[in-house]
Order: C-alpha cells, then structure tokens, then sequence
C-alpha cells in the first residue's frame, strides 16, 4: 500500500520491458569490453551445462599470516628452542603426527581426523621473493601470481573456465563476508556473498522485491553492470536460500567462539555452517570462501594463536562431521591458506614478525593423508632471517584443481608443478 | 502508449536513451518503454543512426581512461549557471561530435533532465587499478554527465566533500556558488563535536562504551556545520587505521584518535605522520608502544611505509628493521582516571603509578636506540622526525597520498598525469593537506564527464546521505550504526590495518540487499517525508537510467519515489 507506485509498476510487464532493454543491449555487447556480467549467463549457457562431478571447494583464509612454527612443528629440532625462547613451549603439548612433527594442540578434532587418515599437510609451502606485505602477499595468493600481473582471482577463474553459473548463482560464494574476496574476484558480480542468510532477503515483502528486481536493470555507467547483476544475483540467492533452508538441519554442533570472534573479525562457525547448508541442500556450490582473521600475532602470540586454532579446529571439524552426516565428506575439500607464516626468530614482546612459508592443510575424504613437502630447515634461513619455501603454492593449487575438482589447472595456473599427490580419489573428468 | 499529463515522465539519461534507441533500430518499438513515453521519437530515429555508426571497442580491449585529456569542451561549460534553483534542468552542454538541436531539452516537461553529449563508447574496464588492483566491467553507456552545469558540480561536490547535503545546505551552496562553497569549505576550521561524556576518562573499571562511542560520531557526521571535517576525519580513518578491538576501550584512546584526526586533517602531512606515530591508539594498534631499540617491533615501522605513506615496494625489508629501531622508545599515556582505576586495583604498597600529563605518546630515552643507522639510502642517526623527514623526502611519498586521496575523491582510477600534478604541487607546498584539498575540488578533472558518478557511496557516507535527503538528522544513528556491519563498514573497526575497500568493492549481492533494506527502514522511521516529486532532481542531478525513471514516473506517492530514489544505482554513487 505504501508502495503503490511501484506495485503498479510491478503489474506491468517487466520480462517484455527486460526483452526490449536486453535486445539493446544484446546490440552493444560488443562494446563490453570484456566479457560483461550481464551477458556472462549467456556465454556460459554456450558452455557445458554444470559440473561434470560432484566435487565441491571449500577455502578458509586465516587472514593476518599464520604462524606455520607454531602450527605444524618440527619436535626433533633444537633450534626452535633457541629462536623461540617463549614461544618454542608450544612444542611441549603438540600432538605428535609421526616423522618427527607435531601438531598444536589446539588442533584436537583436525588430529583425530589425521589419524583416520583424512589430513594432508603440505610443508613449506610459499612462493619465490617473498613479499612481506600482508596485501600483496594475500594478492599472490589470490591470483596465483607471483609476479602480481593477475587481476583475476584463482577460484574465480576456475569458475569461470569451468563452470555454468546460468541459474546457479551460488557456483562460487563467499560465506559469513559482506564483500568479494580477491581469490573469487574474477566473477565479482556473478558470484554471491552472503553474509547472514537469516537477513538475506529484501525487506517490504514481495512488492519490494520485484522493485528492486527492476530498479537495476540497464543501469548506465561504469559500475552499472555490476548493481544490474549482483542485485540479481541476490535474487537468484534468495529463491536458492528459501529452498534450502527447508531441507537443512545441521547434523553436528557449530559453535562460534564469542571472544574470539570479537578479535577476529569473522564467524567462521557460521560461516561454515552456511557453507553446509548451501552443499547439502543442492544449490549448486562449488567453490566456496570464508575467512578467519587475526593471525597477525606481532606480540603474545601463544595465546592467540592458541584460541584461534582452537577455534579453527572446532569450526573445521563440525563442518566435517556435519557433511560426513549427510554423506557427502567423500566430495568436499576443505583447504586453509595464509598469507604467509612468521618469522622464526620470536620478538621481544612474545609474538612474531612477518615471514615467509607455512604449511597448507587438507581435509576430507578425497584426501591421501599425510604429509607432504619439508619443514624448511631452521638453521639455513635466508637473508631476512626466514624460511626458505619448500613447496611452491601454486603446486597445492594444480593438485587441487587437477586431482579433486577434475579440471584443467593449466587454464588457471600456467606453468606446471612437481605433483604433490595428496589427492588420493581423483574426480572423474 | 499516450503521455499521462498527471503524472511526471521522467526522462532517463541520455545514454540509457541512445540503448533503447539502438532497441528501435533492431526492430523493438522504444515507444514501448513506460520510462521514455516522453522520448521524441524524431530525435530516437537521428540517435539510432548516430549509434549505429558508433565504433564499439573491441572485446576485452583494455582501454584507458584518460581523464587529463578529456574535459576539452569544459572551460566553456563551467560558469554556465542555470538559472532555476535548487537543481535546474541540466543546460544543453554541446561536445564536440553531438548533433543534437539545442531545443531538445524541451518536450513539454521542464523538468526532465536534458540530455547534452554524443555517444561515446564508455572507456570500461580492465584498466590497472594502481590503488585497488582491481579491474570492474562496465556498461558501454555511460551517465549523461551534466557537470557543464555549476549546479551540478555544486551538488557533486557535497556529495564528495561531505556526506550529501541536507536541503538547507544545498540552497545555501547552490546560492554561494561553486568557487565560494569550496573557499568555505577548504577555508572554515573543523568544529570539534560536543564532546562525549565520560569519554576522555574512560579507563578500566568505566570503558568506553563503543556504541556510545560510534554515536557521537554519527551524529557529528549528520548535524556538524563543517561536515568536510568529518568526511576527513572518516578518510584519515580509514588510511592511519587502528581499532578498538585491539586498541581496547578502557581509556580514550580511540576517542581522542578520532579528534587528532579532526584537528589535523587539513594541516601538514608530517605533523599528521608525527601525530599519528604518537598517537596513543596508534601506538596500541601497531605495537610501537611496545618496541624497543634492543628489541624492535616491525608492526608499526612496515605499515607506516607501506600503508601510510611511501606504498608496498618502495622500501627494503632492510629499512623496515631499520625504521623499527628509530621509532622505537615511545609508551602509550596514562590519564588520572586509568591512573586511579589501576591504583585501586594494586596491592597494597605498591608503588602507585603516576599520569601522564598529555594526551600523545611518552619518549623513554632509555627505551629507544641509540647508534647509527642506514634508513631509506641514508647513513647517521635517526629519532622518529627524522623518519618522518626521510620519508616525505622520498619521490613516492606525495603520489602515493594523492592516489588514495583522488581514489575517494575524484576518480577509481586517477589518470597518472592528474596524481602527478597535483603530487609536485602537494610536494612544493610543502605537503600542506588544505591547498592539497583545494586543489582536488578545482580540478578541472573533477568535473568531466568521466568522473561523473565514477566513485561508489561507501555505506556510511550512503547511509548518512540518506538521513540527510530525509531530514532525519540525527534520529537515524541508532539505524545506521545497526545496519553498518551488514554493509561492510563499522566505525572505529576497519577490517584490517589496509583500511577499507572501496568503490565497485562496496557493491555486492550481499550489500545491495542491506543497503535496500536500509532505505526502508529509514523512510519507515521517518514521520514526515519530505515531497518526493523533486527528489530525483535534488538527490539525482535530474539524470536517471531507464529503470530508475520507469518505477519514478510510475511512482505515485512519497514513501514510493524515496524508496526509489534512495535506493537506486544513482543514489549509491557520487
């Protein structure tokens, strides 16, 4: 009643309006200068209709650079002792993983899953002249470029390559975050963010909606295709969301760490319950993106990254269990990443400057568990006092890509890596 | 299809009006479109034929945008002054290559936005980003700029300089001019807020409360008489971050960062480094206040190059350890009341602490280095102005500035020889942040067609545009702080010490939901709307694309042409 304008509006045929603006726009698609949002349902219609498998991505970003020393240790080596007076004791409590490492003893859930052989950890990994930049070392990461010529994101352009996002506009999401992360950049406008699903619909009922359907539509100027397409987008979401949510109930305990997630920044609990829900009720996602933050421990850093890993491992192995109770832990990868890890040598104030490698773990039963690569040696640190990388990171991506989702990696990471094979269940391609 | 004499039509912008025209030249009839019942059709069949021998660019074609080069046709078009207040009908701007008879403006609507240049193939997308990295796609129509009109720049200016404008501010600007309202703007002195009680003696038994806290501010943004002081203030926030989850809220620090930000946000770029080296959250956030000279903490000395002022590359990891050891040796200030709290709280005979008498860091000379250093190409020894100094005599350092400054300002993507020229005049002025602003506002790149509705509303500057187009200042600050962690954007919490993103990275499924549902629930909060029949020309400049006009002219009361108004793509941008 309230709106009566646009209830009017809303009566009269927007799909003959939306034809008569598309076929415009049809005409000027040549003038896009790269492939357009708006039109990209239609170029991917052109390609394959979906996946060809069933396997899904899941990445957790642990924003800030995670301590890779404090994280995965070597036991046996005692210069961990002499670099970190303090922070060494976390070694005292780790949780022995077998070849001389251990695991922090936050890590409990993700322990019990390596022992049922689900965990691949990769050592080392990093990339050649590192930067120290959390930025531009997160861009690296996101693009896979170590020479920062990419724009595009790695998971995004594996979208983009690979998939049919007509109709399934949660191919790629990113969960529990208001904005895109670089990784799925590529497709900004075609993939979804949801930050709370409760609150993802528009407010003001159906009239609205529809409102809002148009309002977009044909949007002039440089960010035009972008409102046209995220708004429907949102919508596509919402109709994927309300069928969804009918058909999930969580099959194990999220809970999120009220504290930490005031120092974090992120719910990664609920973050990755959405992510749960999205994967068990069908809605076509693939690749998917969420983020703990706080890793960047320049002072007291054993408690901090105690609590964080705990946290982590708690989310991790809820998300598990959950998608083990719907029988679809054969599927889904669970993979962590970083920035990069800290400096060996503890600072004065009990934390860790910026570093270099770290370790990548993986989860799920895709997984050949164990680990891989080699914890850089402590006593041959390079000029700056840091690791030097064993495993480039872009190997981890070429295996995710080739060995669990069953695509080409050469489209997404060119050059060609030493295998690191802890895919054990290659998809069908 | 007849025109309805009841209702408005509102004319969408001229390039919206040139897609439907290519609609009609493929066979669809543009007359079906209920948004351009008032298009003539005469002038569609010229503009079709026009369009048609557009050259499109290519697919995937980078293609710059070459803001220095454009404005050729603007020193005509500044001064041409409409005649009509608020927001006149947008003036025939004439470009070169337009053939558009001068009367087209009139079609029986004097209120409908004229349409003024000839088709130009949007320079798009994958441009290199050098602020962002990040590349967006774009329309190949762009917005029919009316920046030829003085009116209309004074409206973008407040949009850019403040946070939009309330209607008694725009008349006034409106009235003043655009040469006046930028003196005004650049020349009075930011009003310190009323302050925030208790906030100055917030300590450990009595914090900060940070909803409190965010309110204050909110309400400075909405009500402030120099509202280009809090839009400084949110950008030096924004750039010099700190957080009060880290910085704590059991003393007043993050309140008096805030003011620091205020007093000197117009001054000199090294009493503003200086300042915030020393200022108390800062020395929190990035743990200088915890470095020594035998054992420094890099925290600080990195982002200070890298965020702050110099930019990622432009320094060894060398100068890092070295920058760190110089700067170490400061402790954060006590006040009375932390005093007091902590001294309640020690064992009995204790040795009782002591107050601080100011309100920026304390030098511990026993704390700090002492020896020689190589910083920055230089050997000898450095204390923390010498840093500073270092720095601002460093080529990368005024560029580096002027880029994030133009980034929220002027354009996404400031052309290298606009962030060149006014860095050698920022760097000649010696750094002095005003003449810097000054400069910024009169650029004759501000007001070509390629930075029209080129930035994107961050929520918070579209959140209180939006109070301020409603009147409802400040009753919406308990909704805006609500609604700002849905869109991305919490006050006295950046995501991370890099601040937030910015333009296209504030659009997304997500953000164009909150900030929708925002708009219905300030218009539902707020008792008395303003008429809206003219809003799209008081908040819009009168130049809307084809759906915002369909749902406008469609539109039949208040509460409908807010929502749309408030809501649309236009409305988001600046």
């Amino acid at each position: 009643m309230a709106l009566q304008g646009i209830e009017k509006i809303s009566r009269r045929d927007f799909l003959r309006n939306g034809m008569v603006f598309g076929a415009g726009a049809v005409g000027l698609a040549a003038g896009y200068a790269a492939v357009p949002d708006v039109f990209a349902r239609a170029v991917y219609a052109a390609k394959r209709d979906g996946a060809t498998n069933d396997r899904i991505l899941v990445m957790i970003q642990l924003a800030g650079g995670n301590d890779g020393l404090g994280t995965v240790m070597p036991l046996g080596d005692g210069t961990l002792r002499s670099l970190r007076p303090t922070l060494g004791r976390v070694a005292d409590n780790a949780l022995p993983l077998g070849g001389g490492y251990g695991l922090n003893a936050s890590l409990k859930g993700i322990k019990a899953l390596y022992d049922q052989g689900k965990v691949a950890i990769v050592n080392g990994v990093g990339y050649p002249k590192p930067s120290f930049s959390h930025f531009d070392s997160i861009r690296v990461w996101e693009t896979g470029d170590p020479t920062r010529r990419q724009q595009d994101g790695w998971l995004g352009k594996t979208i983009e390559k690979n998939y049919d996002s007509a109709g399934h506009p949660l191919v790629g999401c990113a969960c529990g975050s208001t904005g895109v992360p670089g990784a799925l950049a590529d497709l900004q406008a075609t993939l979804t963010v949801v930050n709370n699903q409760r609150q993802f619909a528009f407010d003001g009922g159906d009239m609205r909606d529809r409102a809002m359907g148009a309002l977009y539509r044909s949007t002039p100027g440089m960010y035009g295709a972008l409102f046209d397409t995220s708004v429907a987008t949102a919508r596509d979401t919402m109709a994927k969301l309300r069928t969804a949510a009918a058909s999930y109930v969580p099959k194990a305990k999220y809970d999120d760490n009220v504290r930490l997630v005031y120092s974090s920044k992120n719910q990664l609990a609920s973050a990755l319950q959405l992510a749960a829900e999205l994967i068990v009720s069908g809605t076509g996602a693939k690749i998917l993106h969420v983020t703990l933050g706080g890793f960047d421990t320049h002072q007291q850093q054993a408690a901090r990254q105690d609590q964080l890993l705990a946290y982590l491992d708690s989310a991790a192995s809820a998300f598990y269990q959950d998608l083990a109770g719907y029988g679809m832990s054969d599927r889904v990868l669970i993979a962590t990443w970083s920035e990069f890890g800290r400096r060996p040598r503890e600072n004065a104030n009990g934390g860790t400057d910026h570093g270099t490698a770290s370790p990548v773990m993986l989860i799920g039963d895709t997984v050949k568990g164990g680990l891989y690569g080699e914890s850089p040696s402590l006593t041959a640190l390079d000029a700056t006092g840091n690791l030097k990388y064993a495993v480039d990171f872009r190997a981890v991506y070429q295996e995710i890509l080739d060995s669990h989702l069953g695509v080409d990696p050469r489209e997404v990471i060119p050059a060609t890596y030493d295998r690191v094979p802890f895919i054990g269940k290659r998809a069908a391609s | 299809m007849g025109s309805d004499r009841d209702r408005k039509s509102i004319k969408p912008s001229r390039r919206a009006v040139l897609t439907a025209s290519l609609s009609a030249a493929v066979g669809v009839a543009v007359a079906r479109l209920a948004g351009l019942r008032a298009f003539d059709e005469r002038i569609a069949g010229i503009e079709a034929q026009k369009l048609l021998g557009l050259r499109p660019s290519a697919p995937g074609a980078p293609v710059a945008v070459d803001m220095a080069g454009a404005p050729e046709s603007m020193p005509a078009a500044i001064g041409a002054l409409a005649p009509e207040l608020p927001l006149p009908a947008t003036p025939m701007l004439p470009r070169p290559g337009a053939a558009i008879p001068p009367t087209l403006a009139v079609s029986g609507d004097a209120s409908v936005a004229a349409p003024g240049a000839s088709a130009r193939p949007l320079p798009a997308a994958r441009q290199p980003d050098a602020v962002t990295g990040g590349a967006i796609r774009g329309a190949s129509y762009d917005w029919d700029s009316p920046l030829g009109s003085e009116s209309a720049r004074v409206a973008q200016l407040l949009r850019r300089a403040t946070f939009g404008a309330t209607d008694a501010e725009l008349e006034r600007a409106l009235s003043d001019g655009y040469a006046r309202t930028v003196d005004r703007l650049v020349e009075t002195p930011f009003a310190d807020p009323p302050p925030l009680a208790g906030a100055d003696d917030a300590n450990q038994t009595k914090p900060l409360q940070v909803q409190a806290l965010q309110s204050w501010w909110l309400d400075a943004m909405q009500t402030s008489p120099t509202p280009f002081g809090e839009r400084m203030t949110l950008f030096w926030h924004g750039h010099f971050t700190s957080d009060y989850r880290k910085v704590g809220l059991q003393s007043p620090f993050m309140y008096w960062q805030n003011q620091t930000f205020r007093r000197q946000g117009l001054g000199d770029l090294k009493t503003m480094l200086m300042s915030v080296t020393t200022d108390p959250a800062m020395l929190r956030y990035l743990d200088l206040g915890i470095s020594t000279g035998r054992n420094p903490n890099e925290n600080y000395a990195r982002e200070l190059m890298e965020l702050y002022s110099l930019g990622v590359d432009r320094f060894s990891e060398d100068d890092v350890r070295a920058a760190a050891k110089a700067l170490a040796g400061w402790r954060e200030p006590r006040t009375q009341a932390m005093v007091d709290a902590l001294n309640a709280r020690a064992k009995p005979g204790a040795m009782p602490a002591v107050a601080d008498p100011g309100k920026s860091g304390v030098f511990d000379r026993a704390r700090a280095f002492s020896g020689t250093l190589t910083y920055l190409g230089k050997t000898g020894s450095f204390d923390t102005e010498a840093v500073i100094d270092r720095i601002l005599a460093q080529d990368a350092t005024a560029p580096f500035v002027v880029r994030r400054v133009l980034a929220q300002f002027v354009h996404r993507t400031p052309a290298d020889a606009l962030v060149d020229r006014l860095a050698a005049r920022f760097r000649a002025a010696r750094y002095d942040l005003k003449s810097l602003m000054r400069d910024v506002f009169t650029s004759p790149e501000l007001s070509s067609p390629e930075s029209y509705r080129a930035l994107v509303k961050s929520p918070i500057e579209f959140m209180v545009s939006v109070a301020k187009a409603l009147g409802t200042t400040p009753q919406l600050t308990r909704a805006i702080s609500g609604a700002s962690s849905g869109m991305g954007q919490v006050l006295f919490d950046p995501p991370s010490v890099g601040g937030w993103p910015r333009n296209e990275a504030w659009v997304s499924s997500n953000t164009v939901v909150a900030r929708a549902n925002f708009v219905t629930q300030a218009i539902g909060q707020t008792r008395t709307l303003p008429a809206g029949v003219d809003a799209y020309k008081r908040h819009l400049d009168g130049v809307v694309g084809p759906a915002t006009a369909e749902l406008l002219t469609n539109a039949t009361d208040d509460r409908s042409r807010w929502s749309v108004v408030l809501s649309s793509a236009e409305f988001q941008l600046k």
